[in-house]
């Protein structure tokens, strides 16, 4: 910085002069004075409601008029209909709209278009982009491993819905800190939004476990802290803040609230996920019964007639009725490496598996490769199928695995096989023998593979019933049964889905205790639950309950008395409208932080939104229809844009250029808001549009994400769906989040990668974008059907294609001049070739 | 110029020319970008590097004179252990297969077995007499220019995390990566090619997978791209459009965000977006000339292995390490190179658990010769004197192996890595462990240290380099840090 000042004129260095004043009278004293009292900081003082009628333009007018500045003059219609609809949808306005809003002469024709704009499907799907942002939302554990998180996704349906049903914030906050006790069950995946490392991937040690624990917990309090108040708590985890009034024993106290969670699925409680439960028991014992009618069909092992060959899928063993505590699955050869299981099932004369887990059933083995989250021991035995909840021994070819149930039980059958979701196909046990064990403990070999048909590679047909034997009676009354399993069996597992939900699960609290530097291994006296001592009294004591804990949490948040939380959610608000917040580091309203361009403003608006029940969409609704949003964003008459030429008309053009170059010169950044600050649509909008513009766009919402990989993971990385169709063209909210892995077109426009919170997007500028924007198979994909659409819509002469072309993607027709320049194009390659350019223009990426 | 120049508006070219860039007149877009950041600047507490909206990878100044201009960062995912390369333990040799007394009975990954000795013979080398093992004789013969720290210590013993924590200093996920830490202070004295560079191992891609070059919440301008001799840089070129097409489509963009900016001047976010199209497609014609090695002639390809055909793994770490060099001659700021691929059982990188002897063997060869040529080849070319290079890896390994098995388990208390190059003083072995190798017992320096060093050389502050992140001026040391003098010259 020093070198480019020493080149620049005298003028300039004025310039910079007033900028640095301007900086100083905005900041007013942040870090560097150190205020003793807490109450001397102005966001820990109650909101402080200035006497007589304000309005927002009321508050930007007053400013703006201290530093000699005013307004711009309003965009037209059609420039502010783009703004609000890209602003409070995230997607551009139809040309059938922009027509109705052109010849709509009512009075209250803007309020009408803001009425329709939120009460849209699309406004929460928007506004909940902003606000998984802030939360690190993804769809996977992070880390090296970064599995999925299959169940995360009915948390951001939550998101999405309350922000379309304008759920008073208040309450927003209570149902993700202890929706479990509001009916809210999904709401609480804000909590364990984190990354966070499985137990196979935690340290056997004890050292290992404990700061595991510790940095999961960290997670919790710095979410709650930066998200809800504004505060870099988490500062205070190896020793008192620097900054804020807060201490260590602060910190630690907060830790108490959330002692208790854990991350994992917990069951979802709403009526929809009850009916799918009953369903999926109901299914279950009904191909439970179907099992074992089908059994009778299996062939007895060891009864002299030669059984099918092992496959890959599913092998049953049967044998005459023996009295079991264990059963031992031993693998003496298989089809290549160390063999792996991903489930074995015994079963009783009674039907049902003894085996599970949940039955109280333990299992053992010879020794595991663990890699996390997908071959564990637990997996042989946890009821799920498939290789990504197996069971591999650490020895090649070898290995044992041992189920012993909690007392004796009459067995007749073992079901096990290497993938039931079919497919892998290798370490298959192809060598085999089953024993068991009855209470005295003495073993018997009860099957082998010895009578089967040798093992022949490739051949992986499932064979579990036999029509050797039987008559033609009996092979027909075994393919009714069989076709009658088949058809429940994706019943079941729909059924199984979206039961569950990664909202963290609760038990006793931990002990928590102050951590000497943070180290899990110097721990100090024990801490109760209390909120920040500089800003509340509310203290737990050491026995409360785990909910308890948290509703305390929660309720002293979700306070028109906290001074944080309002100003905090106004503050975001004001951000999402105008690309940067009154207070510009919006999840630091500590010292460190900035002060508010409009303190009066931020209180007022805080105290406005309490009084209107803490209605998101009542301040949406103050700020957009606001003189200050509406203003144009361009900043010169002279070449001001002869379509938006109000401005040209109403002042004299030299005078208004003086007066933007002062603006200019004194707040380029717009901060005090003398015009409209354009800035460029985020990653998901620049998606969302393209899709919206070339017709493609899937409007279904909800429910597990689509991928964006088409391989995830392992030794090839993240690989990346080139070509989407179907629901891979539904808006990018509902793409499968790779925690850590950007999208591969998208993702360089600055999309959050959810390892840490982001509060606010930073907006960069990369040849990684261009190339990106302007190569990508799905920029080619949907500037060709956009071409379709064009042709469908406007029929076969090329300047009426070029018309409709600009109109959808731009809202505008094309000047005389753009024409011209794309005529030749259009004719000699194509329409495609003008969609390309459009989708990459400034004029499209940019909100206007 | 290149045969695209053309396609380079006259005021896409005055944007790139730094001097009619400022000149330009006060209600043009130099004053204001200029107006706009140091506004910013006065708003934040700390002042961080000046980025030009539409360059910015244009060369920005140190904080103090550096002394490497580039860095090239060989980085051993998995975990090298200290035991069977550069810290000689002969103690371990006496003790083999003993238990260890008052060791710990579980390790990262289970059971403690016995104290096992060095897996390699070690002998010493050159004028230093440094001891070294024979599992990287290549590399051995260079220990005279080297400067070893022997003492380093990570927070963690779990890969992802301690992955994180080398890269990024931060066991959490979401921090910016050091190589990202440098480009946003130092931009790149090439303009045609990516900043900062990411070649993955050709086995795939390293444990942590991108967060090792992420940008975390640094602008997307300074994530690394990554770039092998296996992959190129991904949408360099449309697929199935003719170029005459592609040309026809970009000066119809260029002519349109021209108008567009003529209608909103004063705009630098739009200027800069035009540069970076210009950027774009210089980029198209720099990249696939940089990654086509066929222009290195045959000595050359035999120094660094890359012609050996029997092992094609080897062959292909080779042609990484050329496209290392050749990244760096062109004056690409920050390239990272990846031996070792994803946790695989010690198979793929350098996580040896069970078969540590075997696993090794097939390892050190693909890594020593290919590594040792670029470091020559470097110095031979004179870029050396401009050119850091780093050698690390996450963490170590435990002196005794794991039970029932041949090898050794994560350690985090003990472990080398290693700086040559510009800067560097040669010969140097610092920081001590205990006689079996565990523990770092004297000069003990967190991985912090070794950043901050490495930042050092680049004449960069580590307490300077500042980005404000929710509240906290955020550095790639986070409240840590010392420089580690005994290794600078």
């Amino acid at each position: 910085m020093p070198r480019l000042l020493t080149k620049l004129p005298r003028r300039q260095c004025l310039t910079l002069a007033l900028n640095a004043l301007l900086a100083f009278a905005i900041q007013a004293g942040a870090a560097s004075l150190k205020l003793k009292e807490p109450g001397d900081h102005w966001s820990f003082r109650p909101l402080a409601t200035p006497a007589g009628q304000h309005s927002i333009d009321s508050f930007i007018n007053a400013r703006l008029s201290a530093s000699g500045l005013r307004m711009s003059p309003a965009a037209d219609r059609v420039t502010w209909l783009r703004r609000v609809s890209f602003d409070l949808t995230g997607l551009p306005p139809t040309s059938e709209q922009v027509e109705a809003f052109l010849q709509d002469q009512r009075k209250d024709a803007f309020e009408l278009v803001v009425d329709d704009l939120l009460a849209s499907p699309r406004h929460g799907e928007r506004w909940a982009q902003h606000w998984l942002d802030v939360v690190r939302y993804a769809d996977t554990h992070g880390f090296e491993v970064n599995t999925e998180r299959p169940n995360a996704w009915p948390y951001r349906d939550y998101v999405i819905r309350s922000f379309n049903q304008d759920t008073p914030y208040d309450r927003f906050i209570r149902e993700q800190i202890a929706g479990d006790t509001l009916g809210a069950d999904a709401a609480t995946g804000f909590l364990v939004t984190a990354s966070v490392l499985l137990p196979g991937q935690i340290g056997a040690d004890d050292v290992s476990k404990r700061l595991a624990r510790q940095d999961a917990l960290d997670e919790i309090v710095v979410n709650i802290g930066q998200t809800f108040l504004g505060l870099s708590v988490g500062c205070a985890r190896c020793h008192d803040h620097k900054f804020d009034p807060i201490s260590a024993r602060d910190y630690y106290a907060m830790q108490a609230f959330v002692a208790g969670v854990e991350y994992g699925d917990r069951e979802l409680r709403t009526p929809e996920a009850e009916a799918r439960r009953l369903e999926a028991t109901r299914l279950k014992a009904e191909i439970a019964q179907l099992d074992q009618q089908l059994a009778r069909f299996v062939p007895l092992a060891k009864s002299g007639t030669e059984r099918p060959p092992v496959n890959a899928r599913e092998n049953t063993d049967r044998f005459p009725p023996i009295k079991a505590k264990r059963v031992r699955f031993t693998i003496k050869e298989t089809n290549s490496l160390e063999p792996c299981v991903d489930e074995l099932e015994v079963f009783g004369t009674s039907g049902g598996n003894l085996a599970l887990a949940t039955r109280g059933t333990t299992v053992s083995a010879s020794g595991s490769n663990v890699s996390a989250n997908r071959h564990e021991l637990r997996f042989v035995n946890d009821g799920s199928y498939g290789n990504s909840r197996s069971w591999m021994s650490n020895e090649k070819g070898k290995g044992w695995v041992m189920v012993e149930f909690p007392a004796e039980h009459t067995i007749e059958r073992v079901v096990w096989g290497r993938d039931r979701e079919g497919k892998f196909t290798d370490r298959l046990a192809t060598n085999y023998l089953i024993e068991v064990a009855d209470l005295a403990g003495e073993w018997r070999s009860v099957a082998d593979s010895s009578d089967r048909a040798k093992y022949v590679p490739g051949q992986n047909k499932p064979a579990t019933v036999s029509t050797n034997g039987l008559s033609p009676a009996e092979a027909q009354e075994a393919a009714r049964l069989l076709a009658a399993k088949q058809a429940l069996m994706p019943r079941l597992s729909s059924a199984e889905n979206e039961q569950k939900v990664f909202a963290g699960t609760f038990r006793k609290p931990d002990d928590i205790r102050l951590l000497h530097r943070g180290d899990p291994e110097q721990p100090k006296d024990e801490v109760v639950p209390a909120v920040l001592s500089a800003l509340g009294k509310v203290k737990l004591p050491k026995e409360s309950a785990e909910q308890q804990r948290r509703l305390a949490l929660a309720d002293w948040i979700a306070s028109p008395q906290n001074p944080l939380t309002a100003r905090v959610m106004v503050n975001r608000i004001w951000q999402g409208h105008f690309g940067i917040g009154l207070v510009e580091t919006a999840s630091d309203f500590g010292r460190s932080g900035m002060k508010p361009s409009h303190p009066e403003l931020l209180d007022w608006l805080a105290a406005e939104f309490i009084r209107s029940g803490w209605s998101v969409k009542h301040m949406h609704r103050l700020v957009v229809l606001s003189a200050a949003y509406r203003q144009s964003s361009v900043q010169s008459s002279v070449s001001g844009d002869q379509s938006r030429g109000r401005l040209a008309g109403q002042l004299h053009a030299g005078s208004l250029n003086a007066e933007y170059a002062k603006a200019q010169t004194l707040d380029a950044d717009s901060r005090l808001l003398w015009r409209f600050p354009p800035r460029r649509l985020e990653a998901e909008t620049i998606r969302d549009a393209m899709l919206a513009v070339s017709g493609q766009l899937n409007l279904k919402m909800f429910g597990r994400g689509y991928n964006l990989f088409a391989q995830r993971g392992g030794l090839s990385g993240f690989t990346p769906v080139e070509s989407f169709k179907d629901d891979g063209l539904r808006r990018m909210i509902y793409a499968h989040k790779v925690r850590r892995e950007r999208e591969a077109v998208f993702g360089a426009f600055d999309c959050p990668d959810a390892g840490q919170s982001t509060a606010r997007r930073r907006e960069s500028t990369t040849p990684i974008q261009a190339l990106n924007l302007f190569n990508s198979r799905f920029t080619l994909d949907q500037a060709e059907a956009f071409a379709i659409r064009v042709k469908k819509e406007a029929g076969d002469d090329v300047a009426q294609q070029i018309h409709r072309a600009f109109l959808l993607a731009l809202t505008r027709a094309p000047r005389p001049e753009e024409v011209r320049d794309a005529e030749p194009v259009v004719r000699t390659h194509g329409l495609p070739a003008l969609c390309r350019v459009l989708f990459n223009s400034n004029e499209f990426l940019f909100l206007p | 110029m290149t045969p695209r120049a053309e396609l380079i508006s006259s005021a896409g070219r005055a944007l790139l020319d730094r001097r009619r860039f400022l000149s330009h007149s006060a209600t043009a877009l130099g004053s204001i970008a200029l107006t706009n950041l140091l506004s910013r600047d006065g708003l934040l507490a700390a002042p961080g590097p000046v980025i030009h909206p539409a360059r910015p990878y244009a060369p920005r100044a140190s904080h103090f004179p550096a002394r490497a201009k580039n860095v090239v960062v060989i980085f051993c995912a998995g975990a090298v252990s200290q035991l069977e390369t550069w810290d000689y333990k002969p103690e371990l040799i006496k003790w083999d297969d003993k238990p260890l007394p008052g060791g710990p009975s579980v390790t990262f990954q289970g059971p403690a077995g016995n104290l096992a000795r060095p897996q390699y013979e070690f002998r010493q080398r050159g004028r230093t007499g440094k001891w070294v093992s024979d599992m990287i004789p290549h590399l051995a013969e260079l220990t005279d220019e080297i400067a070893f720290v022997h003492s380093l210590t990570s927070t963690t013993n779990t890969h992802g995390p301690a992955e994180n924590f080398l890269s990024t200093g931060f066991a959490l996920d979401g921090f910016p990566s050091l190589g990202s830490w440098v480009t946003y202070a130092l931009g790149s004295e090439n303009q045609d090619l990516p900043a900062y560079v990411a070649i993955p191992d050709p086995r795939g891609v390293p444990q942590n997978g991108s967060n090792n070059w992420g940008p975390g919440f640094l602008p997307a301008a300074f994530q690394g791209t990554t770039l092998s001799s296996k992959e190129p840089v991904r949408h360099l070129v449309a697929p199935g459009v003719s170029g005459d097409a592609d040309q026809a489509a970009r000066s119809l963009l260029q002519r349109m965000n021209a108008r567009h900016l003529d209608q909103n001047a004063g705009d630098s976010k739009l200027a800069a977006r035009i540069a970076s199209y210009e950027l774009a497609a210089r980029m198209q014609l720099s990249v696939p000339a940089i990654s086509d090695l066929s222009t290195e002639p045959a000595h050359l390809l035999k120094l660094y292995g890359a012609d050996d055909t029997r092992n094609p793994d080897k062959a292909a770490f080779a042609k990484n390490c050329i496209l290392a060099r050749r990244l760096i001659e062109r004056g690409v700021r920050f390239v990272q190179l990846f031996n070792g691929a994803y946790a695989s059982g010690g198979k793929l990188n350098w996580d040896g658990h069970s078969a540590l002897k075997e696993q090794y063997d097939v390892h050190a060869a693909i890594l020593d010769q290919p590594a040792a040529a670029l470091i020559r080849d470097l110095r031979q070319r004179g870029l050396l004197e401009d050119t850091l290079v780093v050698w690390c890896t996450e963490f170590g390994r435990m002196p005794f192996f794991q039970k029932g098995a041949k090898g050794r388990d994560h350690n985090p208390d003990g472990f080398t890595c290693w700086l040559t190059g510009a800067g560097v003083k040669p010969g140097v072995s610092h920081g001590v462990t205990d006689p079996l190798g565990q523990k770092a017992v004297q000069d003990i320096h967190p991985l912090y240290d070794f950043n901050a060093t490495i930042l050092h050389l680049l004449g960069l502050d580590h307490e300077q380099l500042t980005f404000e992140h929710n509240g906290i001026q955020r550095r790639l040391t986070n409240v840590e840090g010392h420089v580690i003098r005994e290794l600078l010259t």
